[in-house]
């Protein structure tokens, strides 16, 4: 048998240097734009450290925390997403649709408004997010992570989860149901600091460890058998891109609060650029982080001064084309 | 001849004692709404009041308070476990809940709107939510006809998650933009019966009127839509007429139903979850089913939502998704797809 040379991937390069792009100029733009106004050039000087005092606090300090947070945010989510849909060889099948992030929420609300347990938030949300997921793969049996039924089971998650966090907002003091608030609608306001550092190393580790398994994510689109074949230990990689999986949408939200529809369309976006027939890893997590800074950008100035929350714009931007994709009369594979 | 009367007679004799039973449970239901609360009116006090003893602060509880929510609580259980039924029965679906497909949020999001923009009168809030619920409606029904969506339940039902989604998303929106209209609209889209004046029950009596008589014209011709769209013709039904009734009625129901009690999700699944089990898959029992049950679950969760985080309450849409989502769960981890 010829072994068929893989062609250096030009494509892909092209695609993830045109996404990263993107990324840079998004968030110059949400690093200059705000209250006060700063030009692009002295953005830039500000980063390098070679600006007017005034304006390298106003980027520095006030900006640069939130911008950085909500691409990591981003590209966590993006990840997740694109690694859920390959596992469960479903496009649909991403965080924010199947109530990960909305039980990840939940447990992140007990943590801030003190039910019991007084862990920290990443570590309450990934209890959270792990919960719903085995919830949802125990709750669809064995042969349900293809079809519908698994998604359908997240929905039913996702809603108790929801009203649990209603329940406990509702029995709060009025000032811990504000604290928690911006988690419940998805937004950047909220985070603190440490959950931010605890999201940057988890998503460092994450896209180290999935760069390392790339070959084997790839052999999951065949058929099990061929898989097997190719010498891909199927139940370690699907545990351990679940696990991952779950730890990226659980320290993401404990940042930034369910905004998940972040995980559907990156994924989506990136699919549709980058070459067939690979998984679209990075490209994703590229286009996740343009996407939440974009969606952030949009919701500080689009009503200045009012603020939408990040997860209100996504919302709107992303229901509709999930809508699309849901309604077309003969659907691109789906599972 | 003789075989079908015996059988229709078959029908009404197991059909009439299951509505005792099921009428029996609702009165238990609205007694225990009339005498439990979240309050220090202990139960005990509020019989002795309705039982005729003079007690000034239980009378102006129970007949201020708890009595308007009894009201409501039943006649939004009535509406909303009708209008579940019908759609179901309309789109083979066993999931199509008007909460679910984002009827109610099509008429939670009229309301908000037209709160925003000035609409306080409780009419105005019942005429809008009537026709937000009608375009709900008709773009569930419109997605129904497109190719393969309408074989697919689990497809619609995500579908209609998606739109439920957008649609609160939007609402969250418009009170960013004004925060007087926010507090009312926030109020008000919590979905619960209590603090609701017994005004808006006045307002909405006439639109749930129209749909009942809707569905009694709609009841037959539906049976017999279920044996499939061709046996329905043949059987001198007119499918279009049907279905067109039948999205009227829903949109009457669901918008009369958010424009009392807000959006509720989930109890338009439950009601003609528990209704088919008990009476069969025959449309027109499931249907007079609904009639005591929808009240009961409501009421029920009513009464729930009141004594479970005591002396606080719980919002009442939180208690039917905890009990609805759990049903949802069962539906779809059922074997097969029960089919209608």
């Amino acid at each position: 048998m010829n072994r068929i040379i893989p062609l250096p991937d030009k494509r892909n390069a092209l695609v993830n240097s045109l996404l990263l792009a993107l990324l840079m100029i998004s968030t110059l733009t949400s690093l200059s734009t705000g209250t006060v106004q700063v030009s692009l050039a002295d953005t830039l000087a500000a980063l390098l450290g070679q600006a007017d005092p005034m304006t390298d606090f106003v980027i520095n300090e006030l900006r640069l925390n939130r911008v950085v947070a909500g691409l990591l945010c981003g590209a966590a989510l993006a990840l997740a997403g694109c690694l859920m849909q390959t596992l469960a060889r479903n496009r649909l099948a991403t965080p924010g649709i199947i109530g990960i992030d909305n039980a990840a929420t939940a447990f992140a609300v007990a943590s801030v408004v003190g039910i019991g347990l007084s862990l920290a938030p990443s570590a309450m949300a990934l209890a959270g997010a792990a919960t719903a997921t085995a919830l949802a793969f125990g709750l669809a049996g064995a042969k349900g992570t293809r079809g519908y039924r698994f998604i359908v089971a997240g929905i039913g998650i996702g809603a108790i989860a929801a009203a649990i966090t209603q329940v406990m907002l509702s029995r709060v003091a009025i000032d811990d149901a504000n604290a928690a608030y911006p988690w419940t609608v998805g937004s950047l306001n909220a985070r603190n600091p440490e959950s931010v550092k605890v999201l940057a190393a988890g998503l460092a580790l994450g896209y180290l460890v999935l760069m390392a398994i790339t070959r084997a994510l790839n052999t999951l689109q065949f058929a099990d058998a061929v898989a097997i074949a190719l010498g891909t230990r199927l139940k370690a990689t699907r545990i351990l891109g679940l696990g991952l999986s779950v730890l990226l949408t659980g320290l993401a939200v404990s940042v930034c609060g369910p905004v998940g529809l972040v995980s559907l369309l990156a994924p989506e976006l990136a699919r549709a650029l980058s070459r067939p027939g690979k998984i679209p890893l990075t490209a994703s997590a590229l286009a996740g982080a343009s996407f939440l800074v974009v969606a952030d950008l949009l919701g500080r100035s689009l009503f200045s001064p009012l603020e939408v929350p990040a997860g209100i714009i996504s919302a709107i931007v992303g229901s509709p084309y999930l809508l699309w994709i849901l309604l077309r009369p003969t659907p691109r594979s789906l599972t | 001849m003789n075989a079908l009367s015996a059988n229709r007679v078959l029908a009404s004799r197991e059909l009439l004692p299951q509505l005792l039973v099921a009428g029996i449970f609702l009165l238990l239901v609205i007694l225990a709404s009339l005498l439990l609360g979240a309050g220090p009116i202990s139960a005990h006090v509020s019989l002795e009041t309705l039982t005729g003893s003079t007690h000034p602060d239980a009378w102006f509880v129970i007949s201020e308070l708890r009595f308007p929510r009894t009201v409501i609580a039943v006649v939004t259980g009535l509406a909303l476990g009708l209008a579940g039924a019908l759609l179901q029965s309309m789109t083979r679906n066993p999931l199509a809940e008007p909460g679910l497909l984002g009827v109610s949020a099509g008429s939670g999001f009229a309301v908000a709107l037209a709160i925003l923009l000035g609409a306080s009168t409780a009419t105005l809030t019942t005429v809008v939510a009537q026709l937000g619920a009608l375009a709900g409606c008709g773009l569930v029904i419109a997605a129904t006809r497109v190719q393969g969506l309408g074989n697919d339940p689990v497809r619609l039902v995500l579908a209609g998650a998606t739109l439920s989604g957008l649609l609160l998303a939007l609402t969250s929106m418009l009170m960013l933009i004004d925060q007087r209209a926010a507090d009312e609209i926030r109020f008000w889209i919590t979905g619960s019966v209590a603090g609701k004046p017994l005004a808006v029950l006045a307002t909405t009596l006439p639109f749930i009127g129209m749909a009942l008589m809707l569905v009694l014209a709609v009841a037959k011709p539906l049976a017999a839509m279920s044996l499939g769209e061709k046996a329905a013709v043949g059987l001198g039904h007119h499918p279009g007429r049907i279905r067109l009734m039948v999205t009227l009625a829903v949109a009457l129901l669901v918008g009369s139903a958010t424009a009392l009690a807000g959006p509720l999700i989930f109890v338009g699944l439950v009601v003609p979850f528990i209704t088919r089990a008990i009476a069969g898959p025959d449309i027109r029992r499931t249907l007079w089913l609904c009639l005591p049950v929808g009240p009961a679950v409501v009421l029920g969760a009513d009464v729930v939502s009141r004594l479970v985080a005591a002396p606080a309450e719980m919002p009442l849409g939180v208690v039917t998704a905890l009990i609805g989502a759990p049903v949802l769960l069962a539906i779809v981890r059922a074997g097969r797809m029960p089919s209608l």
